[in-house]
C-alpha cells in the first residue's frame, strides 16, 4: 500500500518537475511547481514526518509560490530569445554531465547498503509524546541557537527585500 | 533501514537531477529559481529518509532550516529580479553580465 502511494506520488512529482522545465509560459511552470510540492509533502507523510509535510504545504506551496506568482504577474515576460549555438553546445554537455551524475548517485549512493544507527527518537517515544511534542523538545533545547539564527536571517531577508525593491526617488 | 529506502532515495536523486538540468538549460531567471527549489526538495527527501532510517530528528531539523533559508532567498531573489527588470527590461540570465569581465 505504501509502495503504491510512493510510486504514484513520486511519479507525479517527477512529471510535474519535468513540466516546470518544459512549460512555455512561466506561470504554467509555477503552477506545475505547486503540484510537485504537494507530492513532495505526501512523500514526507509516507516517511512519518507529518509536521514537515504541513510546513511544506504552508511555507512552500503557500508562501514561496505566492511570492513567485506575484513576481511573474508584476513582470511582463515575453518568450525567451532563440538559443545561440554556443548555448546549445553547453546544454548538451551539461545534460550529459547530469546523466553521469545521476548514474553515479543511483549506482553508488542508493544501491549501497548503508549502516544505520539507533538514534534517540524511538517509536515508543513518539507514541508516548507525539511527533510535534518530540520535535519541539529538541528544537528548543539542542537546536535553540540555529533556530534563533534562522529567525534573524528571515528578518534580514525581509528588510533586504524591501530595501532592494523600493523605488528610488 | 526504512521500507523502500532505495525508492525514496531514487526519487530524491531524480528530483535533484531534474532541478539541476533546468537550472542549466533555462535562461528565464524565475524558472531557474524554481528549479533550484526542486533541487532543494530532492535533497530534503533524502534528509528525511535518512532521518527516519536512523531514528533521529537531525535530518528533519536540517529540512526545517532549509525551508527558512529558502524563504529568505525567495524574498531577496525576487526583489533582485524586480530590480533587474526595471533596469534592463527583461530577466534573461544571458543579459546579467554586469559582474562578468
Amino acid at each position: 500500500m505504501e509502495l503504491v502511494f510512493l510510486l504514484i506520488c513520486g511519479g507525479v512529482a517527477v512529471i510535474a518537475s519535468l513540466l516546470v522545465i518544459f512549460a512555455r509560459s512561466t506561470l504554467h511552470s509555477a503552477l506545475w511547481m505547486v503540484l510537485s510540492f504537494f507530492m513532495v509533502a505526501i512523500i514526507y507523510v509516507l516517511l512519518h514526518a507529518q509536521f514537515l509535510a504541513m510546513l511544506q504545504v504552508i511555507v512552500y506551496a503557500g508562501a514561496i509560490m505566492m511570492f513567485i506568482v506575484y513576481a511573474i504577474m508584476m513582470l511582463n515576460l515575453r518568450q525567451e530569445a532563440k538559443s545561440k549555438v554556443a548555448t546549445r553546445i553547453s546544454k548538451v554537455v551539461g545534460v550529459g554531465a547530469l546523466i553521469v551524475l545521476f548514474l553515479e548517485l543511483t549506482l553508488i549512493g542508493v544501491s549501497h547498503n548503508m549502516a544505520t544507527i539507533q538514534g534517540p527518537v524511538t517509536d515508543k517515544l513518539v507514541a508516548t509524546y507525539g511527533r510535534v511534542a518530540v520535535i519541539s523538545n529538541f528544537l528548543f533545547s539542542d537546536y535553540l541557537l540555529p533556530f534563533e539564527v534562522a529567525s534573524i536571517l528571515l528578518t534580514a531577508g525581509v528588510v533586504g527585500a524591501v530595501v532592494l525593491a523600493k523605488r528610488e526617488k | 533501514m526504512v521500507d523502500n529506502q532505495s525508492i525514496y532515495l531514487t526519487f530524491a536523486v531524480i528530483l535533484f537531477v531534474i532541478g539541476a538540468a533546468g537550472a542549466i538549460c533555462r535562461r528565464n531567471a524565475i524558472v531557474v529559481f524554481m528549479c533550484i527549489e526542486i533541487m532543494l526538495a530532492g535533497v530534503s527527501i533524502a534528509f528525511v529518509t535518512f532521518s527516519r532510517a536512523n531514528h533521529s530528528l537531525d535530518g528533519i531539523f536540517m529540512v526545517l532550516f532549509v525551508m527558512a533559508v529558502a524563504a529568505a532567498e525567495a524574498a531577496v531573489g525576487l526583489a533582485i529580479f524586480l530590480l533587474m527588470y526595471r533596469k534592463q527590461g527583461s530577466i534573461d540570465l544571458d543579459k546579467f553580465n554586469l559582474l562578468k569581465w
